[in-house]
């Protein structure tokens, strides 16, 4: 993101002052910054370093839940998970997921910002609507949707004179967590949105008035451009936070894997083969394909984003 | 394990959790200082996984001890049901920081390595306390033992029922003349049965229910039809566990009865099973652990086993039971309170029937208090008629084994797949099942001697 190029502008200069002043520095740097830093990397070592290097060892072993009696197995784990079809059924459920949700939620963000921006009633009111369901906790979020959605009693099919059975029938119980998700998430794009929309100068939109372009030309050739950079942002951010589908769809489907496996995400699976099925060592293999296909969609993004801005200039 | 990048909400929820596990901790020292002051000269710890309606009883059942043995201070933990507990426990008694006494589902015992994570029960000191194989069936006391040794001590079974409306079958010339479900012997008569209720019941309403979509409830009404029409899964004799004896065509039999249910339109798919019933639905097959539901909410309703319509009754059955999670030093006095504890509940269960579970502990069947609770007096007989899963390590409650073939069975009976197809799958699946090592010991079901 913005930190590469930040770092490129930054760098020169801390090397000349690191030069003048290195010994004199780091001692007190340490001494002060040292500490503020210190219970941060204590726990950043202990639940994230630690449970990394961890699973990365336990993948290579048939470790099982209790703890004890693990062998070292080699890449056995990561060749049964390749030839495993349930594995490769839930990183489809994650992605298709994933592929319904982002644009759904880029769209959405963007027209809501422009509404919320525009609007010159109760600016605060639409504002705090929008964002509010964002704060919810996910299990709040999750079974309010579960009662509107059931089927008999919901609110939902009520209103709208349906019978559509959205938890218990394969082919909607995505479509109903993708709703529930794009209800619950929308307000964090939005409020990227709003922010961003409050930055575009507003001189650009005087002088293309004087220029004669009416709402929809300074739409199209103002705002859009100018929010390119945050779409972009919000784009990367959905796409990362839906691959990692997980609480609220096994919170929708009382914590089962949803009508015929439909919802089982990749997460849940891995859980299950950890927990259900006591396979903590082929359990952490999967995690690890897992942190790959997620490292690799954030560097490709990165890289996609690198060669457009270079292309750009 | 490997954990994707964090983002913030995930930090968040990680520090929130790390506060609440500090917290936890702090109380359990203070309990466990208090439990220990109280002036006790053993202290028994039990792990258990009750709440609700089963966990006041439980406790009511633990208070009634404590009265009677002021010298055992009895510590008891109620932990989340299900794969939470599982973890804690297998965990515990891998580190030595094991309970005197936990309880298990009887199904997941064969594949929780017993003999490394759980020790067997003393039978002579079980029988001191009033508690012999002579007082179980046989059938449920020997699916808790192996290789010769007993696992688990059985506190009841909790079975699936057929739930019925009086109100609405009197209607409908469905009651008997002790007031009870007509019996039922086929699927012909079955569907009849379905038909004329249907013809008398509430509009809007479905005829039975089925929890079409859920795939622990289609299991375990797949286990109890498979089992009536006579279906074997794996061969018993030596070496047992080498052979899948799964027919698919009794198999077949039974997933197009489900199926019919839903064709025919007796079944709204989706509907919740236990509200529709309350508001006058005829049927609904639930575990009986709805009986409290269903007798608070005042109904006029009877309870039986699943219909025989295969021939032979049979219901599905699944166990509640004492296990002793595995300590590096087991024994002396704690151990032997332990049994006593495990003894005195299981011979004063009464309460725990109240639940709607079966108690194990036969004598208690035969009392008189036992013998006026209705509709337990009903479905009592289920005992004799278990249907249960095949004792092996990927087997028991919410196991590896419901979360393979349930999806199948519900594919099923909501029409995603035809009846025949899904039993050829279920029988590949059960094949693959049977070559895989049972991740606690590395065994096959084969290997695993897990054979009474």
């Amino acid at each position: 993101m913005t930190t590469t190029s930040a770092e490129t502008v930054i760098a020169p200069v801390r090397a000349k002052a690191a030069a003048s002043g290195a010994t004199v520095r780091r001692k007190q740097g340490f001494q002060h910054g040292g500490w503020f830093i210190a219970p941060f990397l204590l726990l950043f070592g202990m639940f994230v370093i630690w449970p990394l290097v961890r699973g990365i060892y336990l993948s290579f072993t048939d470790a099982n839940i209790s703890g004890d009696g693990a062998s070292f197995i080699g890449l056995d784990n990561y060749r049964e998970a390749l030839g495993d079809q349930a594995m490769w059924d839930a990183l489809g459920h994650s992605a298709y997921f994933t592929l319904l949700v982002v644009p759904c939620i880029t769209v959405l963000a963007f027209l809501l910002a422009m509404l919320a921006h525009h609007i010159e009633r109760a600016k605060w009111l639409w504002r705090l609507c929008f964002f509010a369901p964002f704060l919810l906790p996910s299990t709040v979020a999750a079974n309010m949707w579960q009662w509107l959605l059931t089927q008999g009693i919901g609110l939902f099919n009520e209103t709208f004179g349906l019978t559509t059975p959205w938890l218990t029938d394969k082919s909607y119980a995505m479509t109903a967590i993708v709703i529930e998700t794009l209800w619950w998430t929308v307000g964090f794009s939005f409020i990227l949105y709003l922010a961003a929309l409050q930055g575009i100068p507003a001189h650009l939109y005087e002088a293309a008035k004087l220029d004669g372009a009416n709402a929809w030309q300074r739409m199209v050739h103002i705002t859009l451009p100018m929010l390119r950079h945050i779409t972009g942002l919000v784009f990367a951010l959905q796409a990362l936070a839906s691959l990692q589908l997980f609480d609220q769809a096994v919170a929708m489907m009382d914590f089962g894997p949803g009508p015929e496996l439909s919802t089982r995400a990749f997460v849940q699976y891995t859980l299950e083969q950890g927990f259900t099925s006591y396979r903590v060592g082929y359990a952490s293999a999967m995690s690890i394909i897992f942190f790959v296909i997620i490292a690799a969609v954030a560097l490709g993004r990165m890289v996609l984003l690198r060669n457009r801005e270079e292309g750009g200039r | 394990m490997g954990i994707p990048p964090l983002n913030r909400r995930q930090v968040l929820a990680g520090l929130g959790g790390a506060a609440v596990a500090g917290s936890l901790g702090f109380a359990t020292l203070g309990t466990g200082a208090d439990a220990l002051a109280s002036g006790a000269d053993v202290r028994v710890r039990y792990w258990n996984l009750f709440s609700g309606g089963d966990g006041a009883n439980m406790i009511a059942m633990l208070d009634a001890f404590r009265a009677e043995h002021p010298g055992i201070a009895v510590k008891d933990s109620t932990l989340q049901w299900g794969n939470p507990f599982y973890t804690k426990l297998a965990m515990a008694a891998a580190g030595d920081r094991a309970p005197e006494l936990g309880v298990m589902h009887l199904g997941r015992v064969a594949g929780f390595s017993p003999g490394r994570l759980l020790d067997p029960w003393d039978e002579a000191l079980l029988a001191k306390y009033g508690v012999r194989k002579a007082d179980y069936n046989p059938v449920l006391w020997n699916r808790g033992v192996i290789d010769g040794k007993l696992y688990a001590l059985p506190l009841d079974i909790h079975v699936q029922l057929c739930f019925y409306r009086k109100d609405v079958l009197k209607k409908a010339d469905l009651l008997g003349d002790d007031g009870r479900m007509i019996q039922v012997t086929s699927t012909d008569q079955w569907f009849d049965v379905l038909k004329k209720a249907r013809k008398v019941q509430k509009k809007g309403l479905q005829t039975i229910g089925l929890w079409t979509n859920d795939q622990n409830f289609q299991w375990w009404f797949f286990v109890a039809f498979y089992t009536q029409l006579g279906g074997q899964w794996f061969n018993d004799d030596t070496p047992a566990n080498t052979e899948v004896l799964f027919d698919a065509d009794k198999a077949t039999q039974v997933l197009e009865f489900f199926r019919q249910h839903v064709t025919d339109g007796y079944v709204i798919p989706g509907a919740p099973t236990g509200e529709q019933f309350i508001n006058g639905a005829p049927f609904t097959w639930e575990g009986n652990w709805s009986v409290p539901v269903f007798s608070g909410a005042k109904l006029d309703y009877g309870a039986t086993p699943l219909p025989p319509v295969f021939g032979k009754p049979a219901t599905h059955a699944e166990s509640h039971s004492f296990v002793l999670p595995h300590q590096a030093n087991r024994g002396g006095a704690t151990n032997e309170a332990a049994h006593q504890l495990a003894a005195y509940i299981v011979q004063h269960a009464q309460q725990w029937a109240a639940g709607g579970h079966i108690p194990a502990y036969t004598p208690t069947l035969s009392t008189a208090a036992y013998k006026k609770l209705t509709p337990q007096n009903e479905y009592a007989s289920a005992m004799d008629h278990q249907a249960t899963e095949p004792k092996v390590w990927f087997a028991g409650s919410t196991g590896v084994l419901a979360q393979d073939l349930g999806p199948m069975v519900v594919s099923s009976t909501m029409g995603s797949a035809k009846p025949a197809s899904v039993a050829q799958r279920m029988k590949k699946e059960l094949a693959k099942l049977l070559a895989s090592k049972n991740p606690m010991d590395g065994t096959t079901a084969a290997q695993g001697g897990a054979v009474a």
